[in-house]
């Protein structure tokens, strides 16, 4: 028989500690919960790929400034000369590295003129070996040829008449039309400047891995002609580290100018996930140090009831309840506490993610957090109060015969 | 009913080794009313909790109702303990928390009776000790003649064939104990074995047999009132 009336009724008679681990349960499971989630939205971010070939790939700066310091040829030679290295499968000059923080973005957008809103990418800027040195895989259309390829100076306002976008940007332009289909359509940036789709690539992330439109990238078809520039290389696997320095040397052969900040595109990725991992340690130590807390306050509570109805134990005991009723009589109890604590915990729990929600931006919870926090929660009061109960369960039966 | 015999209870710790009951030998039959007497630490207690399975015994046997209950497990003297046994204590230790109703539905519920049945023995067992307008009311608000009352309800309860009674009446006054002493002769007159511990020899002599002990012994056995008469 499981009492679950003369359990209930007795603890409205001794409501106090009932209650205040009830309101400790509810208030675990409202930031467990809510922990648990932003952990696995956090997780599943860290996870994402980025498009490129991380493992393999690197950038170093190259930043110019002797009389003789000629931007273009430079970067002809420096394009020839790593293209040329034995183990590099690529290379190219960029604009930005993709989840490393810095870049540029635009809007672009499906009608001309300033009333209409654009959809926010980043831009890319690289030359017809860019889809090789990025390892990203042409999905339609085509790529670009080396005549597409302009330079663009410090004053350039205007665009190429070609881009290449990602999947991802090409269904948010047009929802409604298969990505392959908007090879060849047109679409305007700076409000009306025209732009042709020429390619569709799989994949490609935008350098702030925060951002909503972190899937929009485009790839422009420019050179930046400027004295500061930085290359982007991709090398045969297991080949990088090798070639960071081969690189590094290569370049810095050119007196005219310094090379610096090479950074593979792994710790570059690493780097810009830090806060997301350091968030996810936080909460996860909050996860651990409240079910702690809590499963202490449970065993405390047990304790302390225990002790408190020794004879009440010994009473029951003579009148013919055997170690395990006395056993399902603590568990029983606890499961009404927490019972009350994970449906008060299911309000707050809401409550506090709408709060999250509304103040950081996050998703909202899948609705399925709820129940398993609420099992988790139970799981966690019973195995807390398993201890003192089984303690109760050694209490003697002649103890209801003792006047002490 | 009830048969001791040689029955040896030792309680030891690290220093002491104290002979609780030695060779303790005992014949209850059924529905006496038995009184236990003697002095303060003779071993009165001991013996009532191991005639009601409370606790375990070192030596010589003992059967209750034909059977031997020397090598049952805790399982065991749990279950025949609440099917055979009821119990009445000194300081009526009812359940503050429950009320008259829940205290008395208490060892049904281990019993494994059902709603139906536990609510119509609860209401039966009330009904005779005067105490069925009181259901609802908690311990605390009730009188200690009263709290006794309930837990002698909750001992007719599971309509057990033995009654173990440990000083039922030690904590009332004259008053109170004769109607208490009435109550459980009432009992005992509709069937029910008795077996009573108490320090007061007016009521022991209101049992049918007085068995004094000593020294953890029985050492002196004397019939009251012959049983037929008693029970006339």
């Amino acid at each position: 028989m499981l009492e679950l009336g003369p359990i209930f009724r007795a603890l409205l008679r001794n409501k106090v500690g009932a209650v205040l681990i009830a309101i400790q349960v509810a208030f675990t499971m409202a930031i467990i919960v809510n922990s648990v989630s932003i952990i696995y939205e956090r997780s599943q971010e860290t996870k994402r790929p980025s498009g490129i070939d991380e493992e393999n790939s690197f950038f170093i700066n190259s930043s110019g400034f002797g009389t003789n310091f000629g931007a273009k040829a430079t970067i002809n030679k420096d394009l020839e000369d790593l293209r040329a290295l034995p183990g590099v499968i690529d290379a190219v000059q960029i604009n930005a590295i993709p989840v490393s923080g810095g870049g540029w973005s635009m809007g672009l957008q499906t009608e001309p003129g300033a009333e209409h809103d654009g959809i926010g990418l980043a831009v890319y800027m690289v030359d017809e070996h860019g889809l090789g040195a990025l390892d990203v895989e042409l999905l339609a259309g085509e790529n670009f040829t080396a005549s597409d390829i302009r330079w663009r100076g410090n004053a350039e306002s205007s665009w190429p008449d070609k881009i290449i976008i990602t999947q991802a940007m090409a269904n948010r332009l047009f929802p409604d039309v298969d990505y392959a289909q908007t090879v060849g359509k047109t679409v305007y940036i700076n409000d009306n400047e025209p732009m042709i789709i020429s390619g569709i690539i799989d994949k490609l992330q935008a350098p702030w891995v925060g951002w909503n439109n972190v899937e929009n990238a485009m790839l422009s078809p420019e050179y930046l002609e400027r004295d500061a520039v930085r290359y982007f290389i991709r090398t045969e696997p297991g080949r990088r580290d090798e070639l960071m320095k081969t690189v590094e040397e290569m370049l810095a052969q050119n007196k005219e100018r310094v090379i610096d900040g090479m950074r593979s595109i792994e710790y570059v990725r690493e780097r810009s996930y830090r806060s997301h991992t350091a968030m996810i340690k936080i909460l996860t130590t909050v996860i651990i140090t409240l079910t702690i807390v809590t499963s202490l306050g449970i065993v405390g509570l047990a304790s302390f009831s225990v002790n408190r109805r020794k004879k009440q134990i010994g009473i029951r005991r003579a009148l013919g309840a055997t170690k395990r009723d006395v056993l399902r009589y603590f568990m029983v109890e606890n499961f009404l506490i927490s019972t009350v604590g994970v449906v008060l915990g299911a309000c707050l729990t809401i409550g506090l993610n709408i709060v999250l929600v509304n103040a950081l931006s996050l998703t909202p919870m899948d609705w399925y957090y709820i129940p398993i926090g609420m099992l988790v929660l139970c799981l966690i009061g019973q195995i807390a109060v398993f201890g003192p109960a089984k303690r109760a369960t050694n209490i003697a039966p002649a103890t209801a015969t003792r006047t002490v | 009913m009830l048969t001791m015999t040689n029955v040896k209870k030792v309680f030891r710790t690290d220093l002491v080794e104290t002979h609780a009951l030695r060779d303790f030998n005992l014949q209850v039959d059924e529905g006496e009313f038995v009184a236990v007497t003697g002095p303060s630490g003779s071993g009165k207690t001991t013996f009532l909790n191991i005639a009601g399975m409370l606790e375990t015994f070192n030596g010589g046997t003992y059967q209750l109702d034909g059977k031997d209950v020397s090598h049952l497990n805790d399982n065991q003297r749990s279950r025949l303990r609440n099917e055979k046994i009821g119990f009445i204590f000194q300081s009526y230790n009812l359940i503050p928390d429950l009320n008259l109703f829940d205290n008395v539905d208490v060892p049904l519920r281990y019993r494994g009776f059902d709603a139906k049945t536990r609510k119509q023995r609860i209401e039966e067992s009330l009904e005779i000790v005067g105490l069925a307008n009181r259901m609802k009311h908690l311990p605390a608000q009730l009188s200690g003649g009263q709290q006794q009352r309930v837990a002698i309800a909750r001992a007719l309860a599971g309509k057990p064939r033995f009654l173990l009674a440990d000083e039922p009446t030690g904590n009332l006054d004259s008053e109170m104990a004769q109607s208490v002493m009435e109550l459980l002769k009432n009992i005992n007159k509709s069937g029910t074995t008795i077996v009573m511990v108490t320090h007061d020899p007016l009521l022991a002599k209101q049992a049918t047999r007085n068995i004094f002990v000593k020294d953890g012994q029985v050492s002196e056995i004397e019939d009251v009132i012959p049983m037929h008469v008693a029970n006339a």
